[in-house]
């Protein structure tokens, strides 16, 4: 390997672990708030990114823009979605059953997708999709740029939302102790669902980000969900800074593996990385003291 | 349930005795009515028309029924009527052999022509081979349709897959000293078909000593393509050739424009003569190659007719499964009017396939002829996106403008 390819494949690696980052610190937000396996987190993803491509193909206007219309949205959706379905599982089986519903979830956005949209492949078709800018020898292309910028400010929302609101403080007390949380007067459903929105808007953001440089098609989902799903075991579960970090090394080494291994093998770092977590830390390299009792 | 079972058996076993009698007796009672002027000529045919080769399948029979309209309306075939029994084989393997079975047994047709794609052609093949029948197919050109053993069999297009790109291998062999690309750089879709054209590029290339620095197979649904592209970038190879389906040729050449590579020559196969890849790719399709086994604008004398008579009827230009269908017809048609014969008996398809295996046939692809296995002996056309319009550069009796070699920057 070249110094070259090497700087060249260090920066994909980045920018795709940002992408990573984003959408896994959401899938561990679910389940550190509501221990909900959320299988339907990446076909919500898609399902942005359709609407982000639907919206470019009929204005014409920006895909980034539709984010004003879909992080809302999905919002509402995720709130929804908690309080009337996933709150309905009865908390003694709740983590396995919320299995079966966010499956049956993903499999109706998927259907839905391919029903309204046919299965045909997407692409948003933008006048700077193959522009670049060139730093030291390598070429960063300006979509990807701006991909990891959303990711980026979004992450760092996220952070401060938990770190400094009052909110924050009730979703991670939620988080920590459920029951010592109600005694001290949270809210724990509400802060719930609160904490399930924030989960599927990151999904908005994340799938708007998507769909600028990458094709869609309805069952591209689970692609993203295995890898996602890795990314948040081996950074401990519920751990979102174990999240990010956990999806930064792994999205680098995914990209610098693919130079020697091809395409097809470098995949499978996402699950050598789960099988070495789960023999020797089963609880996640990152993870806190929540991590540890699951 | 076995006993049921033993029952069905039994009852296929005697209705194929049945079926088999009725196909001994058949020659001498049909002998003299089939020949007569009033008396159609049957051509029967399975097609996918539902499941998963239905799209192309749907343009298969477009082709076959406007061939078939077409020689109607010139007086037919040796004086005679040309009639189509289409029927629906769903996609599936098992059903499209005894579709040609129950055609050429109990519906007694005169002639057949061949399904769609690999899958349904080697098990239909194989049933017309049972029979003595000539198997003349619009589509199947894997390799493995011509190592059957088969010696009925013609694909009725230009080139098996491994041959596409020898209008531009010879082109780039010729190329003086300096001018030729010293290195490749190749990535192709996990497929047989799009492997088989950029390997038979690669190949080709590669025995003339020119070097092979990348070589990357990706799966059918890969999305990013930055990890590859970042690996011909690297080695910044003067030549790029790319066997994609549709979507993976667009993101790869998206891909490649972000890490600004410029190589001297893009050959891409599948994706540039879709309709819809200029307006993918914006204005940075200058100078890209790719074969193709059909174009409208082709100007081989039966073409233009097509074309004509095609447009005419479904107010669009044909496209490669019409086109290869339309082929189908001229090749058997070129052989009934020489040897003068249309029945099912032994003696007149064996002469048909004779005929055919001695043969050249100009139809609406270019001059046909084949090897003893079945396998066209042409190449395709070499298209190139020459001053935004994809164009005809090779081979030079066709051409419709100059290879621009070395490429535009993209």
């Amino acid at each position: 390997m070249t110094g070259a390819l090497f700087a060249q494949s260090l920066v994909l690696g980045i920018l795709l672990g940002g992408l990573y980052a984003l959408l896994a610190a959401g899938l561990t937000l679910y389940f550190g708030v509501m221990r909900v396996v959320m299988i339907a987190h990446s076909a919500f993803l898609i399902l942005a990114a359709y609407l982000a491509w639907y919206f470019h193909e009929r204005t014409g206007i920006d895909p980034l823009l539709s984010l004003v219309v879909t992080v809302p949205l999905f919002f509402v959706v995720g709130y929804g979605m908690q309080r009337f379905l996933v709150s309905r599982l009865r908390p003694i089986s709740l983590t396995t059953m919320s299995v079966l519903l966010t499956f049956a979830v993903a499999l109706t956005i998927e259907g839905l997708l391919g029903f309204v949209w046919t299965g045909t492949q997407r692409r948003v078709q933008l006048g700077y999709s193959g522009m670049s800018i060139e730093v030291a020898g390598v070429s960063i292309a300006v979509v990807k740029l701006i991909a990891f910028g959303l990711a980026a400010v979004s992450l760092g929302a996220l952070y401060l939302i938990l770190r400094r609101t009052s909110f924050g403080r009730a979703l991670r007390a939620t988080t920590q102790h459920p029951e010592a949380a109600r005694l001290v007067g949270i809210d724990t459903d509400r802060v719930a669902g609160l904490g399930f929105g924030l989960g599927l808007a990151t999904a908005a953001v994340g799938g708007t980000a998507l769909a600028l440089d990458y094709t869609i098609y309805p069952s591209l989902h689970w692609h993203w969900i295995g890898p996602l799903m890795a990314i948040i075991v081996v950074g401990g579960l519920g751990s979102i800074p174990g999240a990010a970090i956990a999806a930064l090394l792994l999205g680098v080494a995914a990209s610098l593996l693919q130079v020697p291994l091809g395409t097809t093998w470098a995949q499978t770092v996402f699950y050598l990385a789960l099988f070495v977590t789960l023999m020797i830390r089963p609880q996640g390299f990152f993870g806190g003291r929540l991590a540890q009792r699951f | 349930m076995r006993a049921t079972r033993r029952l069905t058996v039994t009852a296929i076993a005697a209705a194929s005795a049945l079926s088999l009698s009725a196909c001994l007796a058949s020659p001498e009672q049909g002998a003299g009515e089939a020949g007569g002027p009033d008396d159609p000529i049957v051509i029967g045919v399975s097609l996918p028309l539902t499941g998963d080769f239905a799209e192309p399948g749907k343009g298969v029979q477009r082709g076959y029924e406007a061939w078939a309209k077409h020689v109607n309306e010139a007086g037919g075939l040796l004086d005679r009527q040309v009639e189509l029994v289409i029927v629906d084989d769903q996609s599936n393997a098992d059903r499209v052999a005894s579709d040609y079975e129950r055609l050429i047994n109990q519906d007694g047709v005169d002639l057949v022509f061949g399904p769609f794609s690999t899958r349904l052609v080697v098990p239909a093949a194989q049933v017309a081979q049972d029979y003595g029948f000539l198997f003349v197919e619009p589509a199947g050109a894997a390799a493995e349709v011509f190592e059957q053993g088969f010696d009925n069999l013609f694909y009725a297009a230009p080139a098996i897959a491994d041959d596409h790109y020898d209008h531009l291998a010879e082109y780039v062999l010729a190329l003086p000293e300096d001018e030729r690309p010293k290195t490749a750089a190749v990535a192709s879709m996990d497929d047989p078909f799009a492997q088989g054209t950029a390997y038979g590029l690669r190949d080709k290339l590669a025995d003339a000593g020119i070097e092979v620095v990348v070589d990357e197979v990706y799966p059918p649904n890969t999305t990013d393509f930055s990890g590859i592209a970042a690996k011909i970038a690297d080695s910044e190879a003067d030549l790029l050739i790319v066997g994609s389906q549709y979507q993976d040729g667009v993101n790869l050449v998206v891909a490649l424009q972000q890490q600004d590579y410029q190589p001297q020559m893009a050959a891409i196969s599948g994706a540039p003569t879709n309709a819809e890849f200029p307006e993918a790719i914006g204005d940075k399709t200058e100078g890209i190659l790719a074969p193709t086994g059909y174009t409208p604008t082709a100007p081989y004398p039966s073409n233009q007719e097509f074309v004509e008579a095609y447009t005419a009827e479904h107010d669009a230009p044909p496209a490669e499964d019409e086109a290869n269908a339309w082929t189908t017809g001229q090749v058997v048609a070129a052989a009934v009017e020489a040897v003068g014969c249309a029945d099912p008996s032994p003696e007149c398809q064996e002469q048909l396939v004779g005929w055919l295996k001695e043969n050249e046939v100009e139809t609406v692809v270019g001059t046909l002829s084949w090897d003893a296995q079945g396998r066209p002996q042409s190449a395709h056309l070499i298209q190139q996106y020459v001053d935004g319009e994809i164009k005809i550069v090779l081979p030079d009796d066709v051409k419709e403008a100059d290879l621009v070699h070395p490429k535009p920057t993209w």
